[in-house]
């Protein structure tokens, strides 16, 4: 038994002459299409044969597994804090010069370098995602009203959405991530993503510098619905999809879930309007898919000729159409109505990573926002910023 | 060696040596990494000596934990021991359908906690408010899990439902022992039902009542399905335990070494209780 528990663990050569390559990804809605893709590789490869693994809780999984020295050929990942540890740890091929990284947004490729601190490339950016407000466009049209492109507009939107006794922002807060996705647009626009840097190296705090994050959040939570704290993310999709709210703060990933609860509902997107100069607000983009390949895989060659079959204009473009993502490929369009009005900023670079990825886990960011919201105490919340970074800085 | 001896060795040799490699050396492991600063993960650490420990004490975080457990496994204990006691007096007595009733109340030992979490997550954020809103009472009409102050309700709530099955049924075992001609005296002597119980039942099923005191405190001290099934720790630190906080921050936050010595010291903490807790009520079933 032994022996097969060993053998299904290691990679490589097996019986049938083929180069086993394990593929190792943590994103649960992409497995069929993943799934759909390697079938398509396997039968034009007659030497290499890909096998996907997407265990539940693919993170964790994946930490664990590195612990053994289990390391699969192939993993893919979003670009996060656990991403950034990893790649200090040295577990991944260093890609810097590898020519599959010359048709991907060198802006992608820069994100991952802030990322880890690095000057090493260790992953190939794939698919990203972006971080703003979603709307009904039905509703608004019903009501006549503008997409908002400025904070006093949105915040005007709300208040007339309010007064017609409809609910504004369908909150989704008994989630604690779901409380991080305003931080995010808010602190990258309104503060930068320089700030991790210069907070790393203790010249700046979160006292200084997040008020105005923390004012703007709060504000937000006067256009919710009753029970702010009480529906999750499933509930809140499920809600939005049946018209209960006008709008939704939002990742582009909840498309494809709003739309199995209502195929017809007609969703638009538009970035989150931080601040009061329309031309100035960027949009929250980070890469929701990366690939990296273990450092000590005897099989590096077959990993990147799989890597280069799923970076093909045709195979990426089936993957962003099914997964509602953006390219990390350039020239390759997302052409889903819902985000046509985010496509001009990717186009143009006016983009900007989501700042929790720059926070270390064990800080847990959501819990500390979701408890803020609740007790509604700015000063209380920066100091616990401050006080939790440098508790966990000291730690390390 | 003996030949009548050989089998127990038999039979011993091989549980120590997998209670060794299972429990104690993983035990001995997590008290060794707790002495470095191992991120859970990648070859290099070092050796900080006590600088974990150091740190737990001046972590607001582990202190909360410890708070929101414990009073949990206090409250959880003390309603698990009434509410069982009273359901297994129930079904002790001559009633219809005696068996069929043992049977319901010991279906939520059956169901698996995460399963029954789900359900009751539902409940509490799409069922409840509903009957609340309906029946105008405003504390029901939200989610109180969603809520800093009230969601450790609900998780206890959870909580004694599925552990009251079990010790109902060891009341029960306990409440079987006891002969029925010592009711039959303490009729013709003229007690009420009242008394009976404290002179009679009560001091009769001591030790049960000690086993299930030890029971529910140590299983409601290490309470960690619930609360991801229920709340993930949440609002905020609200609802998080000991042993969810070990999880959270030692697989998803990376500080492996640094949890190691949070529950090197929560094993000690529990033990300590648990030998407390039998000495102290195994006195009192001496003493009666």
């Amino acid at each position: 038994m032994m022996a097969v528990l060993l053998s299904s663990c290691t990679s490589g050569d097996s019986a049938n002459g083929k180069v086993q390559i394990e593929f190792f990804q943590n994103k649960p809605e992409a497995k069929t299409t993943f799934d759909e893709l390697i079938k398509t590789f396997n039968a034009e490869h007659d030497d290499i044969q890909v096998t996907q693994v997407n265990p539940p809780d693919a993170e964790t999984v994946l930490k664990t597994r590195v612990v053994k020295n289990d390391i699969p050929d192939i993993m893919a990942m979003g670009a996060t804090d656990t991403y950034s540890i990893l790649a200090q740890s040295d577990i991944f091929t260093d890609l810097t010069d590898s020519t599959l990284l010359q048709t991907i947004d060198p802006n992608y490729i820069q994100m991952l370098n802030d990322l880890t601190g690095m000057d090493e490339v260790t992953g190939i950016p794939y698919a990203t995602n972006a971080n703003g407000i979603m709307y009904n466009k039905t509703l608004f049209k019903e009501m006549g009203l503008d997409v908002p492109k400025t904070w006093d507009e949105l915040i005007a939107t709300a208040q007339k959405i309010k007064d017609a006794g409809e609910i504004p922002f369908y909150f989704t807060y008994k989630d604690d991530w779901q409380t991080s996705l305003p931080f995010n647009a808010l602190a990258s626009n309104l503060v930068g993503i320089d700030f991790y840097q210069e907070r790393r190296d203790n010249k700046v705090t979160f006292k200084e510098k997040y008020r105005e994050v923390a004012e703007k959040q709060l504000e937000l939570m006067k256009y919710g619905h009753g029970d702010n704290f009480g529906k999750a993310y499933s509930d809140g999709n499920r809600a939005f999809a049946n018209g209960e709210a006008f709008m939704y703060i939002q990742g582009t990933w909840a498309i494809s879930e709003i739309r199995k609860a209502n195929p017809n509902v007609d969703i638009g997107f538009f970035p989150f309007p931080t601040g009061n100069d329309a031309s100035e607000i960027k949009l929250v983009n980070g890469i929701d898919s990366l690939f990296t390949i273990a450092a000590d895989t005897p099989n590096r060659e077959q990993a990147e000729t799989f890597i280069a079959f799923l970076l093909e204009p045709e195979n990426i473009g089936r993957y962003i159409d099914e997964q509602t993502l953006f390219s990390a490929v350039e020239g390759v369009k997302q052409d889903d109505p819902a985000v046509q009005e985010l496509m001009p900023y990717i186009e143009q670079g006016k983009v900007i990573d989501f700042p929790d990825h720059y926070i270390p886990a064990a800080v847990q960011l959501n819990s500390i926002v979701q408890s803020f919201l609740q007790n509604q105490n700015i000063d209380n919340y920066l100091d616990t910023l401050d006080k939790e970074w440098d508790k966990v800085a000291n730690r390390r | 060696m003996n030949k009548r001896i050989a089998p127990y060795y038999w039979m011993t040799v091989p549980a120590v040596v997998l209670f060794f490699v299972f429990m104690t050396l993983p035990a001995l492991q997590g008290i060794y990494y707790s002495f470095t600063n191992y991120n859970g993960f990648g070859k290099d650490y070092d050796f900080v000596g006590f600088k974990n420990y150091f740190n737990l004490f001046q972590d607001d975080n582990v202190g909360n934990a410890y708070w929101f457990t414990f009073k949990f496994a206090i409250v959880v204990t003390i309603l698990t021991n009434i509410l069982s006691l009273l359901i297994a007096l129930g079904l002790n007595a001559k009633i219809k359908f005696r068996n069929f009733f043992r049977g319901i109340y010991f279906l939520p030992n059956i169901l698996s906690v995460l399963i029954v979490g789900y359900i009751f997550n539902y409940l509490f954020s799409n069922v409840f408010p509903i009957w609340g809103q309906n029946l105008g009472i405003n504390a029901l009409s939200t989610n109180i899990l969603g809520s800093e102050s009230l969601a450790w309700i609900g998780i206890v709530i959870v909580a004694v439902w599925q552990s009251v099955a079990l010790n109902t049924i060891l009341y029960l075992a306990g409440l079987q022992t006891i002969p029925t001609t010592l009711y039959e005296a303490s009729n013709l002597d003229g007690a009420g039902k009242w008394r009976e119980f404290w002179s009679i039942t009560f001091p009769l099923i001591a030790p049960f009542f000690t086993i299930n005191m030890v029971l529910a405190m140590k299983n409601s001290l290490m309470v960690f399905d619930q609360i991801v099934a229920l709340t993930n720790g949440g609002p905020g630190r609200a609802t998080q335990s000991i042993s969810h906080l070990i999880y959270t921050g030692g697989f998803e936050g990376g500080e492996y070494a640094y949890q190691s010595a949070n529950s090197v010291i929560y094993f000690i903490v529990i033990a300590v209780i648990s030998i407390l807790q039998i000495r102290f009520l195994q006195r009192r079933e001496m003493d009666l």
